[in-house]
C-alpha cells in the first residue's frame, strides 16, 4: 500500500491527462494559431476584421464546395456503412477460410489513400485505362466512357474509389463488435421464433449502438478530411465538380497563398464538423 | 433446428456468392497492380493494356529497392509508424479507460475535445508544427515524425479504445478492486487483455494512418535518410512521367509490413472474442 | 569538494577548445543546401549529381548536401520551409511562382552580388525578358534557369498518311484547323490533343491561341480583365470548339494532364501537340519504336493576327534566410554560368535564358531547339501578380465548364471575367 491514498474517483486525472496535455500543448497551440490567421485581413495589416468570413459567405464557388463536401460525405459513409456491415454480417459466421476472405476485405486499406487515387484515376482512364478495358470486353459497354471527365460520372467515381479504400475500417470495427455479442442472445430468441431480421434489429442493432456511433463519428470526420485521394484523381475538377473543403482550403493556402482565407473556411469546416459529432460525442460518453 | 442455425445467418450460396463479389472488388485493383509491376515501361502504357506481361520481369522492383533505396524508405516507414501505433493505442487505451470508467466534471468535453482535434485540416497546421520541430531540434527526425503523427492518431486510437473498453463489463474492474487490486493493475491486468482484439484493431489502423501519410513528411522532413515508403512511392510520379511499373512495385512493396503486422497479430483479434462474453 | 573543482577546470579547459575550434572554423566545411525536383527524374538526376561533384572540386571548402522533393510538392514543402526560415540556401522553382515567393520576402535580393560581378554588364548575357521576370521591385531576387518556347510538335509519318506535306506546317490558325480535319480518324486518331486538367502546363499552351487572336488576360496594369473582348472571345469559341464542335481532339480533355497527351504522341493517336524540348525526349522514352527523334519535327506556332508564344522559365532562388550568403552564389552562379546551361541542354534537351548558350552549335544543330530559340524573341509571359495562380484557375475551371458542355462556352467566359474582376478588386 503506498503513503498516500488518492481516492479512486480522482484517479480519472492519471489515464486521461497525459494524453490531454499532449495534444493540448502539440496540437491546440499550434492550431489555433492558425486558426487565428482567418481574423486578420488579406494582404497584411494587424488589425482584426471579420472580411474572410463575409468573403466566403458571398462566394459562389464556397457554397458549391461546401454543397461538393456533403454530398461526397454522405454517400462515402453510407456506403461505407452499408457494404461494412453487410461484410461484417457475412464473415461473422462460421465459415470456411474466413481469415482468408477477412485478410482480403482488409486490403484495400492498406494501400495509401494518394497512391490509391494515382492507380484508380489511371484505371479509369478512358482510352488507356483498365476498366474500360475490360467493360469493352465484357461486352458491358460499346464505347469508352468519361470516368473522370463527365461532370456526371466525376463524382461517383470518386466515391466509387473511396468505397472500395474505406469500407475495410467500417467492416473491421463492426466485426469486432459483432463478435462479442454472447450467442446466448440469439438462441434464446431464436426458440421463441424470431425471424433473421427480427433478431437483427432487435439483437444486433442494439449491441452495436456504440460501435456503431465510433465508426460513424470517426468516418465522417475523416472523410470530410479526405484530401490525397481526391487530389490525385481530379484535382476538383472538372470545373469545381469534385473541389471539397479539403482540396479547396489547399488551395487557398498552398497554390493561391491567400492564407487568411484559407484558415477562414478552416474555421467554418472544423464548427460544421463539430456541429455534425454531437450526436456522436453525447452518444458514446453517455452513462450507462 | 437451432443448433444448425448456430453461427449461421445467410446460406452458404448467399454467403459465398457475396465473399465471391466483395472479394473481387476488393481484389481486383490489386491484379492489375502486380500485373503492371511486372511490365517494362513501355509497356505499362500500351493500348489496349495488357493484362499479362509479354514480357514479365522484376526491374521495376529491382529499381524500387536498389536505385530508390527502397529498403531504407521501409526502415523509416516501419519504425515511425510502429512507434506510433504502439504509444497511440497505449496512451488511447489510458484515456478511453479513463473516459469509460470515471465520470469526472469536463468529461464529455474532454471526449469532445478530443474528437474535435481530428477536425483540423493537415494543411493548417503544418506550418506551426514545422516552426515547433524546429524549435526543438526535431525537424526531419523520425522521433519529430512520431510525436507529429501521434498527435493525429492518438485522438483516433482513445476514440476506438473507449468503445472497445465500454463493452467490458464494469463488475470486472469492481470485482478485482474488491480483490486488492489498485486502479492501474485493473488496468493492466484485467482490462488489456480482454478488449485485445480492440487493440489489436487500433493498432493496426493507427500504423496504416502514419504509414499512408504523406503531406507531414513532405513538409517535416528534408533529407533522403528520412524518406518514407510513401512518399517514395510520391516520388515515382515525376514532372515529365509517371513511372508507373516502379509505381505499382512500390505500392505492392508498401503495403507488405501491414498485412504482415495484421498476419501476426490477427490470432489475437480472434482469440479475445469469446472472451469478450459476459463470465461468470 | 574536490571534484565540482575537478568539473569545473574540466569545463572550462572545454570551453576554451570549443572556442578556439570555432575560431579555427574560418577554414572549416560549409554545408550548402540544395533542392531541386529534377533530382527525382533521370536523367536530370544524375546530371545534377555530377554537377555538384565539379562544382564541389572547384571549392573544396563546400559541401552541398542535394535535397529532392517530388514535382508536384515542391511548392508546399518550399512555402512551410521558408515561412519558417528554413528553406534550403538554393532551390530551384517555376518562374511563374516568383511573385508569390517575392511578395512574401521569401527571395534574397541578388543585387549586391551582382554588383561584384559587374552589375548590367554581368546581366547582359540573359534576355531581358528574362531579367525582367526575375526582378521584384526593380531589383534582382532570382537567377533565370531553363528558358523554353512553346511550340508544335509534329509526326511527320502521321502527315504524310493524310496527304499533308510536313515541310508546311500550317502558318494560320485556319490552316490548323484544316489540318486537323485531314489528320482526324475517329476512334482510331485525332488530330490534336491538349491538357485539359488543372495544371501549370494549361496555360502555356492556351495563351497562345488567345494572344495571337489579338486578346489577352488582363490590362496592361493588371487591374482588370479583358477577357469580354471580341478578340478574347473569338479565341476561346475557336479553342473549345476543336474540341466540342470539330472533334479533332480525343475524348477526355478536362481529364487529361500533359503526359497523358504525350502518351497519346507516341502511340500515335494525335498528329501533334505543343509541346518544347522536353516532348522528344519523354515521347522517346515512352514509345522507343515511334523513333520520336526522327519521325517527330517542330514548327513555330500558327498565327492570326501576330506571331507569338509562351515561354516558359525556370529559376533559382538563395533564400534570405541562409547562413552562407557567399557560397550560395557561387553556387548560383555555377549552374547559371555558360558552361552549366550549356551541359544542361547537351544531356537534358532544354535550351538557355542565356543568349550565348543558344547560340552554340549544339543548340542550333538540334532540329527541336532551333525552332526554340528561334521563337524565344515572340515569347510573351502571362502577367507576373501574385493573384494569377488563383485566376488561372477561374480559367480553367472556365474552360473545363465549356469543354464538358456544362456552359456555353460566351457564358463560361463571361462568368470567369466576372470572378477574375472580383479577385482582382480584392487586393489593396
Amino acid at each position: 500500500m503506498s503513503r498516500f491514498r488518492i481516492k479512486d474517483q480522482h484517479m480519472w486525472a492519471f489515464f486521461v491527462l497525459p494524453g490531454t496535455l499532449l495534444l493540448v500543448l502539440v496540437l491546440a497551440f499550434p492550431a489555433s494559431q492558425s486558426l487565428l490567421y482567418s481574423i486578420y485581413p488579406e494582404g497584411g495589416g494587424s488589425f482584426f476584421t471579420l472580411a474572410n468570413y463575409s468573403t466566403l459567405w458571398g462566394d459562389a464557388v464556397f457554397r458549391q464546395v461546401f454543397g461538393n463536401t456533403v454530398l461526397f460525405v454522405a454517400l462515402s459513409v453510407g456506403s461505407h456503412l452499408l457494404l461494412g456491415l453487410g461484410v461484417a454480417l457475412v464473415l461473422n459466421q462460421e465459415i470456411f477460410a474466413q481469415p482468408l476472405f477477412r485478410l482480403i476485405a482488409l486490403l484495400p486499406w492498406v494501400v495509401p489513400d494518394v497512391v490509391a487515387g494515382i492507380i484508380w484515376k489511371w484505371m479509369f482512364d478512358p482510352v488507356y485505362g483498365a476498366i474500360n478495358d475490360l467493360l469493352i470486353k465484357a461486352g458491358l459497354i460499346g464505347t469508352h466512357v468519361q470516368w473522370l471527365a463527365n461532370p456526371r460520372l466525376t463524382l461517383l467515381s470518386v466515391i466509387f474509389v473511396n468505397l472500395w479504400r474505406g469500407f475495410p475500417f467500417v467492416m473491421l470495427i463492426l466485426l469486432a463488435g459483432l463478435q462479442s455479442i454472447p450467442r446466448v442472445l440469439y438462441e434464446a430468441a431464436a426458440i421463441d421464433g424470431a425471424s433473421r431480421w427480427e433478431l437483427f434489429l432487435r439483437i444486433t442493432l442494439p449491441s452495436l449502438k456504440k460501435m456503431l456511433a465510433v465508426a460513424l463519428a470517426l468516418d465522417i470526420v475523416w472523410e470530410v478530411r479526405r484530401f490525397g485521394l481526391i487530389q490525385a484523381m481530379t484535382q476538383g475538377g472538372p470545373g469545381n465538380m469534385t473541389e471539397v473543403l479539403s482540396t479547396y482550403i489547399y488551395k487557398q493556402y498552398f497554390q493561391f497563398f491567400r492564407f487568411e482565407y484559407a484558415s477562414a473556411v478552416a474555421v467554418v469546416m472544423t464548427i460544421a464538423l463539430l456541429l455534425v459529432s454531437l450526436p456522436y460525442i453525447w452518444m458514446i460518453s453517455r452513462e450507462e | 433446428m437451432v443448433q444448425e442455425q448456430k453461427g449461421r445467418w445467410f446460406s452458404s450460396t448467399e454467403t459465398y456468392g457475396f465473399l465471391l463479389l466483395v472479394s473481387l472488388f476488393a481484389i481486383f485493383p490489386f491484379i492489375w497492380m502486380v500485373s503492371t509491376s511486372l511490365k517494362t515501361e513501355a509497356e505499362a502504357f500500351r493500348v489496349p493494356p495488357t493484362w499479362i506481361p509479354l514480357k514479365p520481369n522484376v526491374d521495376a522492383y529491382i529499381s524500387m529497392w536498389v536505385k530508390k533505396s527502397f529498403g531504407l524508405y521501409f526502415l523509416n516507414s516501419t519504425i515511425i509508424s510502429l512507434f506510433t501505433a504502439v504509444l497511440s493505442t497505449f496512451f488511447g487505451a489510458l484515456a478511453g479507460y479513463g473516459f469509460s470508467r470515471f465520470f469526472f466534471k469536463g468529461r464529455r468535453f474532454l471526449i469532445g475535445f478530443f474528437l474535435a482535434t481530428q477536425m483540423l485540416p493537415g494543411v493548417l497546421l503544418v506550418g506551426p508544427y514545422f516552426k515547433i520541430l524546429s524549435k526543438l531540434g526535431l525537424y526531419d527526425t523520425r522521433t519529430g515524425l512520431v510525436i507529429a503523427f501521434l498527435t493525429i492518431c492518438l485522438p483516433f486510437s482513445t476514440w476506438m479504445m473507449k468503445g472497445f473498453i465500454d463493452r467490458v463489463p464494469d463488475v470486472l474492474d469492481q470485482a478485482a478492486l474488491v480483490d486488492g487490486c489498485s486502479r492501474f493493475g485493473v488496468f493492466f491486468r484485467v482490462i488489456l487483455p480482454i478488449s485485445a482484439p480492440g487493440m489489436v484493431a487500433t493498432i493496426i489502423f493507427a500504423f496504416l494512418l502514419a504509414w499512408g501519410d504523406l503531406l507531414w513528411v513532405i513538409c517535416l522532413t528534408s533529407t533522403e535518410s528520412m524518406i518514407t515508403v510513401t512518399l517514395g512511392i510520391a516520388r515515382t510520379v515525376g514532372e515529365f512521367q509517371i513511372m508507373w511499373p516502379m509505381l505499382m512495385a512500390g505500392a505492392l512493396l508498401g503495403g507488405m509490413p501491414a498485412i504482415i503486422l495484421y498476419l501476426l497479430l490477427q490470432r489475437l483479434l480472434v482469440q479475445g472474442m469469446t472472451a469478450g462474453a459476459v463470465k461468470e | 569538494m574536490d571534484w565540482i573543482r575537478k568539473i569545473s577546470w574540466a569545463v572550462l579547459f572545454l570551453g576554451v577548445m570549443i572556442r578556439s575550434s570555432s575560431l579555427a572554423g574560418a577554414q572549416e566545411k560549409v554545408t550548402l543546401r540544395f533542392s531541386d525536383w529534377h533530382l527525382t527524374e533521370s536523367p536530370w538526376d544524375k546530371t545534377l549529381a555530377d554537377a555538384m561533384a565539379i562544382f564541389e572540386k572547384r571549392h573544396p571548402h563546400i559541401k552541398v548536401a542535394l535535397e529532392p522533393v517530388s514535382y508536384k510538392d515542391k511548392e508546399t514543402k518550399y512555402t512551410v520551409e521558408s515561412a519558417a526560415g528554413k528553406a534550403p540556401d538554393v532551390f530551384h522553382v517555376h518562374a511563374f511562382s516568383l511573385p508569390m515567393f517575392f511578395d512574401k520576402g521569401f527571395a534574397m535580393d541578388l543585387t549586391p552580388f551582382i554588383e561584384k560581378e559587374g552589375g548590367n554588364k554581368f546581366l547582359e548575357a540573359w534576355y531581358p525578358l528574362c531579367i525582367k521576370l526575375v526582378m521584384h521591385k526593380g531589383k534582382v531576387h532570382a537567377m533565370p534557369g531553363d528558358y523554353m518556347s512553346m511550340v508544335l510538335v509534329y509526326n511527320t509519318e502521321l502527315f504524310k498518311a493524310a496527304g499533308l506535306d510536313p515541310k508546311k506546317p500550317p502558318k494560320t490558325w485556319e490552316e490548323f484547323l484544316e489540318y486537323n480535319l485531314k489528320l482526324t480518324k475517329a476512334p482510331e486518331k485525332w488530330g490534336f490533343a491538349v491538357l485539359g486538367a488543372k495544371d501549370p502546363g494549361f496555360e502555356l499552351r492556351f495563351s497562345p491561341f488567345l494572344w495571337s487572336f489579338g486578346g489577352d488576360y488582363l490590362t496592361p496594369d493588371n487591374k482588370r480583365s479583358v477577357l469580354d473582348s471580341k478578340e478574347a472571345r473569338e479565341a476561346f469559341q475557336y479553342f473549345i470548339e476543336l474540341y466540342t464542335k470539330y472533334k479533332v481532339m480525343p475524348p477526355g480533355v478536362t481529364s487529361m494532364n500533359a503526359q497523358d497527351v504525350r502518351t497519346q504522341l507516341a502511340h500515335r493517336k494525335i498528329a501533334w501537340e505543343i509541346g518544347s524540348g522536353w516532348t522528344a525526349p519523354i515521347v522517346n522514352a515512352i514509345n522507343p519504336e515511334l523513333k520520336a527523334f526522327e519521325v517527330l519535327d517542330a514548327a513555330p506556332l500558327p498565327v492570326k493576327k501576330n506571331r507569338v508564344t509562351t515561354i516558359w522559365l525556370s529559376s533559382w532562388i538563395m533564400s534570405p534566410h541562409t547562413k552562407h550568403p557567399k557560397e550560395a552564389w557561387e553556387l548560383l552562379k555555377f549552374i547559371t554560368s555558360k558552361e552549366m546551361e550549356l551541359n544542361w541542354f547537351v544531356n537534358n534537351r532544354v535550351t538557355s535564358s542565356r543568349k550565348d548558350v543558344n547560340q552554340e552549335p549544339q543548340v542550333q544543330g538540334d532540329k527541336f531547339a532551333k525552332v526554340i530559340a528561334s521563337q524565344l524573341l515572340y515569347g510573351k509571359v502571362v502577367p507576373q501578380i501574385p493573384q494569377w495562380p488563383e485566376i488561372i484557375d477561374a480559367f480553367t475551371t472556365a474552360v473545363q465548364e465549356a469543354f464538358t458542355e456544362m456552359k456555353t462556352p460566351e457564358k463560361a467566359l463571361a462568368d470567369a471575367h466576372e470572378r477574375i474582376n472580383g479577385i482582382l478588386a480584392r487586393r489593396r
